[in-house]
């Protein structure tokens, strides 16, 4: 990245998904990720459902039954955002810093340089472990930082971890 | 970093204090644990009286009488009081090489090892007991979790004054002098640094006058008359009742009264390695140390009612204090607690050595956020300058934050759904000290722009930091003190804000 792109050629044309699309080249994360998370979203939603059902045999009124249409129509609704917002998941390893870009309703973008790196951390939870899946996570001294790559194949996730431990013990500054 | 095993440790040792320190050290530097003062576990006793007469609340002492209710808190008094004596006989503590080590622990013995020099400020307090038994607790602040993790409670204010200055010597950056004389510890040690440089001290009067210009000061007479008419309507004057009411209006009124009793006689002072010594407490005397390199962001702050009096208040950021969020006035962060214009700036200039706090020029966001902020768009802003990131934001508390770049931790950029149909984005500049710098709603290639110069500047910031932090200490001595160049015409004091002509970025 050079002082060039201070001002931006043509304001009008930005993407908000592409920052500086010539100097970046971001990464996707698996996507046996959108398995995952629906998974996981159908598991939240039966157990909601399975409690709205509980009160419905209870208290026979619609109410119970108008909630179970809610808890499904905002299931498949978030569903859908899910699959595009797990594409629109990324991240990039610039020379200095780990770009992360993710969300679709609220977007977000963070800038970590490599030096600021207080700890990794990757987890993985037994869904993702049964998807050969992990999370990579860069801690700085920061709370706010937010950096955190998830859907990563373990043998990707733990290049990630090893470069990003060996660069940051390579520029560290610590505070 | 937490817990080191130290086997050879003389920890079962009941005296340890009386050991030939060379004796039994693997290490030659290594000296005698040593023990908090004998008189703290009565301090912390008395100390839990209070707390405990709040948990039993103003109503069981209705119900079961003064006798017994004096009976029950003197009981769990001395019970805290045989506890801390446990705890005070296993706690101790000793400097290794460039660590402190502390241990403690009742059940879960602790053996901590803090690196000196992770060291962000120390500060020894003061609380009214122990300023009348003359010891003092020293706390020491490093990074992570999100309270104290030092406090040394108590030790003699010598004993203090003498161990934050070692510790403050070893922290040092420039890797200490053959390891300063580890110093018997009878050596008397001066209480105050010698070569220390006062900057600045704070009229009581204008503390005491700026906590009466606050809202809960105003609605002080509104609470006392409605209570009074409450009383007098309903005929009940039974102790309790007027117990408890003048609790809650306390919890009401403690926050002003407690400002006032915190930033009594406020001093700012210099030593001679550059490092900030704050000092003020009337009740609770504190006074802290804080490495100029270790302050990640200072906030200026002109409340609504002290405009006529042209007043801002200054605060700054260190990593390891609690953040501003978690409640609690605790967080001993004031640069200024009152003072015009003119002082903050000449402050302001002395810790980040070229910030020109009328020299911060911001550009407001697009007008078109004014669908978010109908009507403080105007007072919105963020700008770059050659050392800080500024953010300014607030109709009718302004605000006004400066993050040094050398600070940042990381940058982000952040665009809800609305300000997606504005093109929009909000650039946060993170630090280690809690508050993030923040650029609000910008026109999103300006916020992307914006990104990339904070990511850039911090990473040159940085760079060059590494390089010029030996050379700072050797010449902060004198040549930061002096006042910031003088503006060509004086603008109105009372804001050098969003009024000035925007800046490109």
């Amino acid at each position: 990245m050079t002082e060039s792109s201070v001002s931006p050629p043509d304001a009008h044309r930005v993407d908000p998904l592409e920052p500086w699309p010539d100097a970046v080249e971001w990464r996707p994360v698996s996507p046996k990720l959108i398995t995952v998370e629906l998974i996981n979203r159908a598991i939240w939603v039966a157990l909601l459902l399975a409690g709205l059902f509980v009160g419905w045999m209870y208290n026979d009124h619609e109410l119970w039954l108008a909630g179970m249409g809610a808890v499904v129509l905002f299931a498949i609704w978030r569903s859908f955002i899910t699959v595009r917002a797990v594409r629109a998941w990324g991240y990039a390893e610039r020379d200095n810093d780990l770009l992360v870009r993710h969300g679709l309703v609220i977007r977000r973008l963070s800038i970590v340089p490599y030096a600021r790196m207080q700890y990794v951390d990757v987890t993985a939870g037994p869904l993702e472990r049964a998807f050969q899946l992990a999370t990579v996570q860069l801690h700085t001294a920061s709370a706010a930082s937010d950096a955190k790559v998830p859907g990563l194949p373990p043998e990707e996730a733990s290049r990630l971890r090893d470069r990003l431990t060996a660069l940051g013990e390579d520029r560290a500054e610590g505070l | 970093m937490t817990s080191t095993d130290a086997p050879a440790q003389p920890e079962e040792q009941p005296e340890p204090a009386a050991e030939p320190p060379a004796a039994l050290s693997p290490v030659p530097t290594e000296e005698p644990r040593r023990r908090l003062h004998p008189m703290s576990p009565l301090l912390h006793g008395a100390k839990s009286i209070a707390v405990i007469v709040a948990a039993l609340s103003w109503q069981t002492l209705s119900q079961v009488g003064v006798g017994r209710f004096a009976l029950v808190v003197l009981v769990l008094a001395v019970g805290v009081v045989i506890l801390s004596l446990i705890s005070w006989l296993n706690t101790g503590y000793h400097i290794v090489g460039r660590e402190l080590r502390i241990q403690d622990g009742l059940l879960w013995r602790r053996n901590r090892a803090i690196p000196l020099e992770r060291l962000q400020s120390v500060e020894l307090r003061r609380p009214l007991l122990a300023q009348l038994t003359g010891l003092a607790e020293l706390r020491l602040e490093v990074v992570g979790g999100g309270k104290t993790e030092a406090p040394l409670a108590y030790l003699t204010v010598r004993d203090a004054a003498a161990l934050r200055e070692r510790l403050l010597a070893l922290a040092g950056r420039t890797p200490a002098q053959p390891a300063p004389a580890p110093a018997d510890p009878a050596a008397p040690a001066p209480a105050a640094p010698t070569g220390e440089r006062p900057m600045l001290q704070v009229n009581n009067q204008d503390v005491l006058v700026s906590q009466l210009l606050t809202p809960q000061a105003f609605f002080l007479p509104i609470g006392v008359a409605f209570v009074v008419v409450q009383f007098v309507l309903q005929g009940s004057w039974g102790f309790v009742g007027i117990a408890s009411t003048v609790t809650a209006m306390a919890g009401v009124l403690m926050q002003p009264v407690r400002r006032v009793l915190q930033d009594w006689n406020f001093r700012l002072a210099r030593d001679t390695d550059g490092r900030l010594l704050v000092r003020f407490g009337l009740v609770e005397t504190r006074s802290q140390v804080v490495p100029l390199h270790r302050v990640q962001t200072v906030t200026a702050t002109w409340p609504l009612l002290w405009r006529p009096k042209q007043w801002l208040h200054l605060r700054l950021d260190i990593a390891g204090y609690p953040g501003p969020q978690s409640g609690t006035d605790k967080g001993s962060d004031r640069l200024l607690p009152v003072g015009d214009f003119w002082t903050a700036r000449a402050l302001v200039w002395d810790v980040l050595p070229g910030v020109d706090l009328m020299a911060l020029p911001t550009t407001p966001p697009p007008a078109r956020a004014r669908w978010l902020h109908p009507f403080a768009l105007r007072r919105i802003g963020a700008g770059l300058t050659d050392q800080v990131f500024v953010s300014r934001w607030g109709l009718l508390t302004r605000q006004l934050s400066v993050v040094p770049y050398a600070r940042l931790q990381s940058v982000r950029v952040v665009q809800g759904p609305i300000q997606r149909r504005l093109g929009l984005a909000t650039v946060y500049a993170d630090t280690a000290g809690g508050r993030s710098g923040t650029a609000h709603d910008r026109d999103l290639a300006e916020a992307w722009a914006l990104a990339e110069q904070l990511a850039t500047r911090a990473r040159r910031a940085r760079e060059e930091h590494s390089g010029r932090d030996v050379v700072a200490a050797a010449v902060t001595d004198d040549t930061t003190w002096q006042r910031p160049p003088a503006p060509a015409d004086q603008p109105s004091a009372d804001q050098p804000s969003a009024d000035q002509p925007p800046a490109q970025p």
